[in-house]
C-alpha cells in the first residue's frame, strides 16, 4: 500500500471532514428525548480504496444554525441600543416569517393574512389587558387563543379556493381588519391604536437598556420556538401530508390523505403560534397599531420570503436578516433602502430558481451540467468509465470490466475488413480464420438484451426473419426487419452484419 | 338610487374596468399578474403632468385660451398618457417576461418581479418629485352638462364617453388585426397557438404595451378627479386585481360585469349617510369574498378550462 501512487484528488471527497472511529466499540447515537429521532445525521461507511471505517457528519445544517444562532445571542447584548432593537426586529419578524412558511411552503397556500392573525391577536390580547385589567402573562394566551380561531377562519375557504383567488380573499380580510380597527368608536382618539399595554418589560426598563435586552431575549426565545414548531411541523406526518397534498389534490385524497383536515391543522397550529407573536408585539411596543395591518408591511414580510427563499426555514430567516438589516439598520438612506430591497427582490428572483438558500443547489447543479458538457466535449468515452464517474461507483469491479470491453472493442474494429465479411458470407459456419473467430466468439458473449436470433416463420419451411430478444422473462422478442431470408445462411449471415454494424457503431 | 348615484357609478366602473381589463388580457395571453400595473398607473400619471408643463405655454401661444386649445391640451394629456403606459408596459416586458418566461414556475416569478418593480417605480417617484401631490389640467373643463334633465359634471360624461370609445377600439382591433387575433388566439389557447406558428414571445410584448397604455389612459381620467401621487397606483391596482378577479381572470365580460358591479357598489355604499366613503373598501372586500366563496372561479368562472396549467 505504501508505493501506492499519488491519486488525484477529484470530487468533493477531499474537502469533506471525516472522523475515523474505532470500529472494534459499538456505535452509540443518543437520541432528542422523547423521539426516535437522532441530534445529528452520522453516517459511517468503510471508505472503498483505503478500506478505513469513517463517519461523515450527513447533513451539517444543525451546525449552521448552531453556529449563528449562537452568535446571535452572544454578540447581541454587546452592541449599541439602536442594534439591540434591530436584532430584536429580526428575531420577531424571522419567527412571524419561519411560521409564514409552514403555509406559503409546506401547504403551498399562497395566504396573505399572516400579519392580520399577529395584529388581531395582538389587538386581541391589548384590548384584554387594557380594558379588562387582565394581567400580562395571560395575553399570551390569549393571543394564541385568537390566533387559533382566526387560523380556523382563515381555513375554511382555503380548501375551495386556490392560489391567486385565495391570496386576495386574505388581502381583502387584512383591509377589512384596517378599517374595522380604524373605524372603532373607542379607538377614536388614539387613531385607532391601542397604547399604555403593560408588559414582561418593567415600565421604568421601557426603552432603556435593560428593557432592550429584555425585548431581545424575549424575542430570540420566540424565534427559537417558532423554529421548533417549524421543525415538529414540517418534517414529521403533518407536513408530509400537506406536501403530498400541495400539488395535486386529487391524487393526494385518492391515497387517502384527509388535506382538508391537515390544512385546518396547520392553519392553527401555525395561527396559535403567530397570535402568541401578537401578544409579544403588542407588550413589546406597549402599544399596537392599524399599521400593522398596512399594505406595505405586508410587502415587506413578503420581501423577505421572497429573497430568503420560499419553502425553507433557513430561507425565510435570511431574507428576514437581510431586508431587516436594510430597512431598520440603514435608516440613513432613507426611501433609497426600499429601493434596494425591491432591487434586491428582483434580482433574486431573476436570477435564482429558490432565492438565495436554493443559489448553491443552482451553482452546484449548474457547474456539474458545465462539467459534464465540456467532458462530453473532450473525451471520446466508449463505455469506459470517467474518473469522477468511478468515485461514485461502489462495485469497483465494473469499472475494469468496462475497460476492458472498450479496449476489446476497439481492438476488434481493427480486425473487420472486407475479406473477412466475405468469408463469413462464403461459409458462416464450421471452421474460421483467426480473425474471425475472435469476431465471433466476442459476438457470442454478449448481453442477453438485444442479443439477435433468426425465427422460422411458422407458414413457410425455408423462410426466416431476424428478431432480437428483449432479455427480460415473459417479454416476447421484437422484429428486427421485415426481411425474409431463404436459407439458414443467408440469415446467419445477416445476423453477422447486423452485429458487425453494431459494433462498428459503439 | 339617484341619477348622480348612477352617473358616479358608471364613471368608477369606467377607470375600474380599464384597470381590470389591462390585467385580465394579460393574464389569459400571456399568463402573468401584472402587479406593476399600479406602477404604470403612477408613471403614466407623472408623464402626463411633465408633458402638461411643457406643453401649456406652447398650446397658449399657439392657440390662444379657447376651445381648441383646451381640445389639442386633452388629446396631448391622453396620447402622452396612452405613450407613457405602453413604454412602461415595454419596461415590465423586458423585465418581468423576456429574462423567466421560460423557466419554471413563470407565474409565481413575474408577480414577484413586477411587485418589485411597482415597490421601486414608487419609490423613484417619491425620490424624484416628492410627496407632493399634482394636479393634472382638466381636460374636459369644469362645466356641468344637462343631459336629459340630470345635471351631470363634464369629466365624468368625458370619462365615460372616452373609455366607451377606447373599449371598442381595443375590443374591435383584437378581433379584427392579425396582432389582435393572435392575441385573441393566445388568450383561447396559449400551446394551440403556439403550434399554429405564433411567436410567445413577440405576441407578448404588444400585449404588455396596450395594457400598459390602458393603465396609463386611466391615469389620466381618473386624474381629472383626484391627483397625481407617487402612490396613487396602489389603489387602482387593488380594485383593478379585485375586479379582474371577481370576474374570473381571463375572463373579458366578466371583467366589464365586475367593473359595473364594483363601481355601482362604490357608489352607492360612498352615498349612504351613515355609511359614507370609509367603508368603500371593506364593503367591496365582503362582497368579493362572498361571491368568491359561492363562485371560487369567480363571475366567468372559465378559468378551469383556460388556465389549469398556470395555477399559482
Amino acid at each position: 500500500m505504501s508505493e501506492m501512487k499519488k491519486l488525484y484528488e477529484i470530487g468533493n471527497r477531499p474537502r469533506e471532514v471525516f472522523l475515523s472511529p474505532d470500529g472494534h466499540r459499538p456505535v452509540h447515537k443518543s437520541r432528542v428525548p422523547f423521539s426516535r429521532r437522532h441530534w445529528l445525521k452520522w453516517r459511517s461507511q468503510y471508505n472503498p480504496r483505503s478500506l478505513k471505517l469513517e463517519k461523515r457528519l450527513a447533513d451539517k445544517k444543525p451546525l449552521w444554525w448552531l453556529l449563528s444562532l449562537g452568535l446571535l445571542a452572544v454578540v447581541t447584548p454587546f452592541l449599541s441600543n439602536s442594534a439591540i432593537t434591530v436584532a430584536s426586529i429580526f428575531c420577531m419578524f424571522a419567527a412571524i416569517n419561519v411560521l409564514w412558511t409552514l403555509i406559503i411552503g409546506t401547504a403551498g397556500i399562497f395566504s396573505l393574512a399572516t400579519l392580520a392573525v399577529v395584529g388581531v391577536s395582538g389587538y386581541a390580547a391589548a384590548a384584554f389587558n387594557v380594558y379588562l385589567g387582565v394581567p400580562w402573562p395571560f395575553m399570551f394566551a390569549i393571543g394564541c387563543l385568537t390566533g387559533l380561531v382566526a387560523g380556523g377562519f382563515l381555513a375554511l375557504p382555503s380548501t375551495r379556493l386556490d392560489g391567486l383567488y385565495f391570496a386576495l380573499l386574505t388581502l381583502g380580510i387584512v383591509e377589512i381588519c384596517r378599517v374595522f380597527v380604524q373605524q372603532l368608536k373607542s379607538l377614536g382618539a388614539t387613531n385607532g391604536s391601542i397604547n399604555q399595554v403593560d408588559s414582561f418589560i418593567p415600565s421604568d426598563w421601557f426603552l432603556q437598556r435593560e428593557g432592550l435586552l429584555l425585548g431581545f431575549a424575549g424575542a430570540f426565545l420566540l424565534l427559537l420556538g417558532a423554529l421548533l414548531m417549524f421543525k415538529l411541523v414540517n418534517s414529521e406526518r403533518l407536513g408530509m401530508l400537506l406536501r403530498t397534498a400541495r400539488d395535486e389534490e386529487a391524487f393526494a385524497e385518492a391515497i387517502g390523505i384527509d388535506y382538508r383536515r391537515a390544512r385546518l391543522m396547520v392553519f392553527m397550529v401555525s395561527s396559535a403560534g403567530l397570535g402568541i407573536i401578537g401578544a409579544f408585539y403588542a407588550m413589546y411596543y406597549r402599544s399596537i397599531s392599524p399599521s400593522i395591518f398596512s399594505l406595505d408591511q405586508l410587502l415587506l414580510l413578503f420581501a423577505m420570503i421572497v429573497i430568503g427563499g420560499i419553502g425553507r426555514a433557513d430561507g425565510a430567516v435570511i431574507g428576514t436578516a437581510i431586508v431587516v438589516l436594510i430597512d431598520k439598520g440603514l435608516l440613513d438612506l432613507g426611501p433609497i433602502r426600499i429601493l434596494l430591497v425591491a432591487a434586491i427582490m428582483l434580482l433574486v428572483t431573476l436570477l435564482t430558481n429558490n432565492g438565495l438558500v436554493g443559489a448553491r443547489d443552482q451553482f452546484r447543479n449548474f457547474r456539474n451540467r458545465k462539467k459534464s458538457e465540456a467532458r462530453a466535449r473532450r473525451t471520446e468515452k466508449g463505455g469506459e468509465v470517467m474518473p469522477e464517474e468511478a468515485t461514485d461507483m461502489l462495485d469497483k469491479q465494473e469499472i475494469f470490466y468496462r475497460r476492458f470491453n472498450k479496449r476489446l472493442r476497439d481492438e476488434l474494429k481493427q480486425l473487420i475488413t472486407p475479406e473477412l465479411i466475405e468469408e463469413h458470407r462464403a461459409k458462416p459456419l464450421g471452421r474460421h480464420s483467426d480473425a474471425l473467430s475472435r469476431v465471433l466468439n466476442y459476438f457470442r458473449r454478449s448481453e442477453m438484451p438485444d442479443k439477435y436470433a433468426i425465427m422460422r416463420q411458422p407458414e413457410n419451411f425455408n423462410h426466416y426473419k431476424i428478431v432480437a430478444l428483449s432479455g427480460e422473462r415473459g417479454a416476447p422478442p421484437r422484429l428486427v426487419d421485415d426481411r425474409l431470408y431463404e436459407s439458414l445462411d443467408e440469415a446467419y449471415h445477416a445476423v453477422f452484419l447486423l452485429r458487425v454494424n453494431d459494433l462498428l457503431e459503439s | 338610487m339617484t341619477a348622480v348615484t348612477l352617473i358616479h357609478g358608471l364613471n368608477l366602473a369606467a377607470i375600474y374596468g380599464l384597470m381590470a381589463i389591462g390585467i385580465s388580457i394579460l393574464w389569459s395571453s400571456v399568463g402573468m399578474i401584472n402587479m406593476a400595473h399600479g406602477a404604470t398607473f403612477a408613471a403614466s400619471g407623472y408623464a402626463a403632468w411633465q408633458v402638461s408643463l411643457i406643453a401649456q405655454p406652447l398650446i397658449n401661444t399657439w392657440f390662444g385660451t379657447g376651445l381648441d386649445a383646451s381640445l389639442v391640451m386633452g388629446a396631448t394629456m391622453v396620447a402622452s398618457g396612452l405613450v407613457a403606459g405602453a413604454l412602461f408596459g415595454g419596461l415590465i416586458f423586458m423585465l418581468a417576461y423576456l429574462p423567466i418566461h421560460e423557466k419554471a414556475n413563470f407565474a409565481v416569478r413575474s408577480l414577484i418581479v413586477t411587485l418589485a418593480i411597482n415597490l421601486a417605480t414608487v419609490q423613484l417617484l417619491l425620490f424624484f418629485f416628492g410627496p407632493r401631490q399634482r394636479a393634472l389640467p382638466k381636460i374636459f373643463g369644469f362645466g356641468r352638462t344637462e343631459i336629459l334633465g340630470i345635471s351631470v359634471r363634464n369629466d365624468q360624461i368625458g370619462t365615460i364617453v372616452a373609455t366607451a370609445i377606447l373599449m371598442l377600439v381595443v375590443v374591435i382591433w383584437l378581433k379584427r388585426s392579425r396582432k389582435g387575433l393572435e392575441i385573441t388566439a393566445m388568450m383561447q389557447n396559449p400551446e394551440g397557438a403556439v403550434l399554429s406558428g405564433i411567436s410567445v414571445r413577440w405576441t407578448a410584448l404588444p400585449v404588455t404595451m396596450l395594457t400598459g397604455a390602458l393603465a396609463g389612459l386611466a391615469a389620466i381620467l381618473l386624474s381629472q378627479t383626484v391627483f397625481v401621487s407617487p402612490t396613487a397606483g396602489a389603489l387602482p391596482l387593488i380594485k383593478g386585481l379585485t375586479i379582474a378577479l371577481l370576474g374570473g381572470l381571463g375572463s373579458l365580460p366578466g371583467a366589464i360585469m365586475g367593473a359595473i358591479l364594483i363601481g355601482f357598489l362604490e357608489a352607492i355604499v360612498g352615498s349612504i349617510s351613515f355609511l359614507g366613503q370609509r367603508y368603500v373598501l371593506f364593503s367591496q372586500f365582503l362582497f368579493i369574498i362572498t361571491v368568491l366563496i359561492i363562485r371560487p372561479r369567480g363571475l366567468g368562472g372559465l378559468l378551469d378550462e383556460t388556465r389549469e396549467s398556470r395555477n399559482v
